[in-house]
């Protein structure tokens, strides 16, 4: 791989780019669906091949090839290095991609690869979650057990010197279970994603997904559509993630300032929040989904501190942000695969701890709702709007969990939601997901522990 | 070149059944899209992405197996056959399985799936489009201080497949889209919005009209308010209509969503569960429609299909599969995201048949209530529950639009939001998801906060 991307940046250089970057990525995965206990999908991919950059005085070009040969390479390096020259002609702003080189091998250490286990096995195992979540109440009508594994091999290189092989292994669970009783239809889901081999899926969490999705399912049986209305929330440590990372994270990904697309734009170094708000994005925690060493452009992965004691202090950078805003590399740049460029991107973002205890939280917030898990989310960050789904969530009435609730909506401003959180819990958890930006998705975690919001328009029914 | 492919396709299957395939099938794709991209209202970047790849799904015993790679080199395909052949033997069993499509005699044609000026824009051509774009965007938004994000893409592609029954099919399409989304600052407001088109043919877009609308509506979306709360009526426009019924009950009409007992219409087949006013066809064979094909993603002939007449649910969207499972005829609705994944179900062309009236005539007619003209919302596709914030929306009183909504959410049941179609306008538009004019809803939940 090595001399492959060297093939490729001395092409693409000698083309006359100014800073030339490769990956050469190497991905085999499995998914396995088994639905009912018949197999729906047992699917395997192979994913070769490498995404080329050039860059001239602001002017870049992307381009990728599977032809992973030397003359390949020098054919493709070429060729971006024209697209690049050739849109220079148009570009307005000039400036310099500049960073840190790094030269490392990371190999990462699992207890057991996915190439050793057999297909046999893995569906074992799919099949046995699969009947657990069947098997749990005979309101249950279908059931659906998804299992991703995928293991990767990256080479990065660029024409500053960097030079890096990196390892992957990422597996993931996914159990749907739906339910009916009389004219109530309802759907339960529960995942998990994490970072390691085959032994992941061997943990008590585990082995009984199945059992936890089936006992949601059976639990929304009795739930009701929210009434639409203002409430104080109660997040748990899993939508508060999302929350973060909705109404904060993306309007801290760094290509915003350039674009001139994000409500932040001039709070760098400002309040943002209360004191006790600190917002974080970790690629370093160990054995996380969205854990790496380096980014996607080979650069150290660093934990960034986005919001610390409320203030505004960081942002997720690529080489092109930190060179144009004089700040700090980070590691913060990915790419879904090589036929991706990278962008500045989340990792493991979250809310850090502070001091209320679960009971004081429920019994000083009186009446509201405490709302869990999350279905999905989006955000505009140029417009400063934010929206994301809770799974499910129960009316907090006295001070205490009354009536269960269901796909709970919250819409907000950016700018405006964080001064309303006035209360963090202790705990802390994450929880596994896929992000998507510019029609690229990269693993993710997100999570925190509970805290509240004040006034949150909630939408229902 | 055509041809090419289908010899790749042919010989996947052939190599699949020597290793013990009763069924095998092959889809070969390949493509090319190009890019240029706008950012702060000066061109930036330029992509150009040459994607191939083969993937193919065996069967053992009604046991199935599926393995692609992102080459299309004669080298992988014995790698990939092996794969998809020991996935298919370690499988369990699918007792509803009954066969892949059979060959049929021949295929439809379209008219109009492919632009020659697509396959051959040059990037000095596609730079001059995308520039034209951004200044009539700057121009229409005047003094204000604007930064502008715009992309033009063109693509074109081949595919071929190819099964042990006999479907041999290739066809090539062209496709281009270009968008501009300016984001305006003034004293105490920031915003956004976008305007875009999608098509065929690359004489069919229009810069200047892409990028007046954009400015157009992001000015009109200055000063965005919260609104009182209640039940009102709402005005879908075709964007809205894209999300909202485009995703969220195309998906519901999905037969395999039905057979599993998933989808909030699972008990509706035959019954009126719509507004006599919604009208909606499955075209696939639509002249230049963005969803049409000769064939669908197992080979099987396109065709139209009714999906609502007078409300009444008169078909669900199938795959071999799922119509052998019901011994129903095939609508031809397999779809695949590329050669990189087994055939699901999916709507072609989603064409509500319009009505009467502008968008002006159907405001005219509300005293009190929401026109959306964008959300990214999808219902709980098992309960049916929609909670859709209006991600872009005006607040409509006496007719007249009067105020952009921040922070204001629409709710509603899917099932109550069908029967609620008061009236359908006539001011059809192309989405990424649906053909569609606007649709008034007589009431929804209005949450605004």
């Amino acid at each position: 791989m090595e001399d492959l991307a060297q093939a490729a940046i001395e092409a693409t250089l000698g083309a006359g780019a100014n800073f030339a970057d490769v990956r050469i990525e190497n991905t085999k995965t499995t998914i396995i669906e088994i639905s009912d206990g018949v197999t729906k999908r047992s699917m395997a991919s192979f994913l070769k091949g490498a995404g080329l950059r050039a860059f001239v005085d602001g002017a870049w070009a992307f381009a990728q090839t599977t032809n992973l040969t030397p003359s390949g390479m020098k054919e493709t390096g070429d060729s971006v290095a024209r697209l690049a020259l050739a849109t220079r002609e148009q570009v307005t702003e000039k400036f310099e991609i500049d960073g840190p080189t790094f030269k490392d091998r990371v190999k990462i250490k699992v207890q057991k690869p996915f190439a050793d286990i057999s297909v046999e096995e893995k569906i074992g195992y799919v099949k046995m979650i699969d009947d657990q979540a069947r098997d749990f109440d005979k309101r249950i009508f279908n059931t659906r057990t998804i299992y991703g594994d995928l293991w990767t091999e990256l080479h990065i290189a660029n024409s500053l010197g960097t030079s890096v092989w990196e390892e992957y292994s990422l597996p993931r669970i996914i159990s749907s279970t739906t339910a009916k009783e009389g004219t109530s239809r309802q759907r339960g889901f529960r995942s998990i994603g994490t970072n390691g081999g085959f032994e992941e899926f061997e943990t008590k969490a585990a082995q009984s997904i199945g059992e936890e999705s089936a006992r949601l399912v059976i639990d929304l049986l009795s739930s009701v559509a929210a009434k639409g209305d203002t409430y104080d929330v109660i997040m748990d440590p899993i939508l508060n993630g999302v929350m973060v990372h909705e109404a904060f994270g993306h309007a801290s990904e760094a290509d915003n300032w350039p674009a001139h697309a994000t409500v932040l734009e001039d709070k760098v170094g400002e309040e943002v929040g209360p004191e006790h708000l600190s917002l974080s994005d970790d690629p370093t925690l160990e054995g996380r989904r969205g854990t790496f060493s380096y980014d996607w452009e080979g650069t150290k992965a660093t934990k960034r501190e986005l919001v610390k004691d409320g203030i505004l202090t960081e942002l997720l950078h690529s080489l092109e942000t930190s060179s144009r805003l004089d700040m700090a590399p980070n590691g913060s740049a990915r790419s879904q695969s090589f036929m991706h460029p990278p962008l500045p991107r989340m990792s493991n973002t979250h809310m850090e701890p502070r001091d209320w205890s679960l009971e004081e939280l429920f019994q000083d917030t009186k009446e509201g709702i405490l709302l869990c898990g999350f279905n999905y989310g989006y955000t505009e960050p140029s417009k400063g709007q934010f929206m994301f789904q809770a799974n499910y969530g129960y009316l907090i009435e006295k001070g205490e969990k009354t009536q269960m609730v269901r796909d709970v909506s919250l819409a907000g401003q950016i700018l405006e939601v964080l001064p309303k959180i006035d209360a963090i819990g202790k705990g802390f958890e994450m929880d596994a997901g896929t992000c998507g930006k510019s029609g690229q998705g990269v693993p993710v975690m997100s999570g925190g522990p509970h805290a509240r919001i004040r006034s949150m328009p909630v939408g229902g029914l | 070149m055509s041809d090419t492919l289908l010899v790749i396709a042919a010989k996947a299957v052939k190599l699949a059944e020597k290793l013990g395939a009763s069924q095998a099938e092959a889809y070969v794709a390949q493509s090319r899209s190009f890019a240029i991209d706008v950012e702060n209202s000066a061109i930036k970047s330029a992509s150009e992405k040459r994607d191939a790849g083969l993937g193919i799904r065996s069967v053992v015993d009604k046991r199935i197996g599926f393995a692609y790679v992102t080459t299309i080199e004669e080298k992988d395909i014995p790698n990939v056959a092996e794969q998809s052949v020991s996935l298919a033997k370690a499988s369990i069993p699918d007792p509803d399985f009954v066969s892949f499509p059979e060959a049929s005699k021949s295929y439809p044609r379209i008219k109009d799936m492919t632009d020659s000026e697509i396959a051959n824009l040059s990037s000095e051509d596609a730079a001059s489009l995308v520039v034209r774009t951004v200044e009539a965007t700057t121009e229409a938004l005047g003094e204000i201080q604007a930064a502008i994000e715009a992309q033009l893409s063109a693509n074109s592609g081949r595919r071929a497949i190819a099964n042990s029954l006999g479907v041999e099919g290739t066809f090539e399409s062209t496709s281009s889209f270009l968008y501009s989304y300016p984001t305006i600052k003034t004293e105490d407001d920031q915003t956004s919005s976008f305007e875009y088109q999608i098509s065929r043919k690359l004489n069919e877009i229009d810069p200047e009209w892409i990028g007046v609308g954009a400015a157009k509506n992001t000015l009109a979306s200055l000063g965005g308010r919260t609104i009182d709360p209640g039940e009102m009526p709402v005005i879908l426009s075709p964007l809205a209509v894209g999300t909202v019924l485009g995703n969220g009950f195309a998906g519901a009409v999905n037969a395999e969503e039905v057979q599993y007992g998933r989808s909030y219409i699972s008990d509706a087949f035959g019954e009126e569960i719509a507004s006599e006013e919604l009208e909606i066809i499955d075209d696939s064979l639509l002249r230049a429609g963005l969803g049409s094909r000769p064939f669908d993603a197992e080979g099987y002939p396109s065709s139209t299909t009714e999906v609502l007449s007078k409300g009444i649910l008169k078909n669900l969207l199938h795959n071999s599969y799922t119509a052998n499972k019901d011994g129903v005829e095939n609508t031809g609705n397999a779809s695949r995201p590329s050669y990189a994944g087994i055939p699901s179900i999916a709507p072609s062309n989603f064409v509500i048949t319009p009505g009467s009236g502008t968008l002006d005539d159907l405001i005219s007619e509300v005293r009190k209530g929401v026109l959306v003209r964008n959300t990214y919302d999808r219902p709980n596709m098992t309960t049916g529950d929609l909670s859709a914030m209006v991600a872009e929306g005006h607040y409509i009183e006496n007719g007249e639009v009067c105020c952009p909504v921040r922070s204001t959410l629409v709710g509603i049941n899917m099932r109550e939001l069908l029967k609620r179609i008061l009236r359908i306008g006539d001011d059809t538009r192309v989405t990424t998801s649906v053909v569609s004019p606007s649709i008034v809803i007589e009431s929804a939940k209005i949450t605004s906060g």
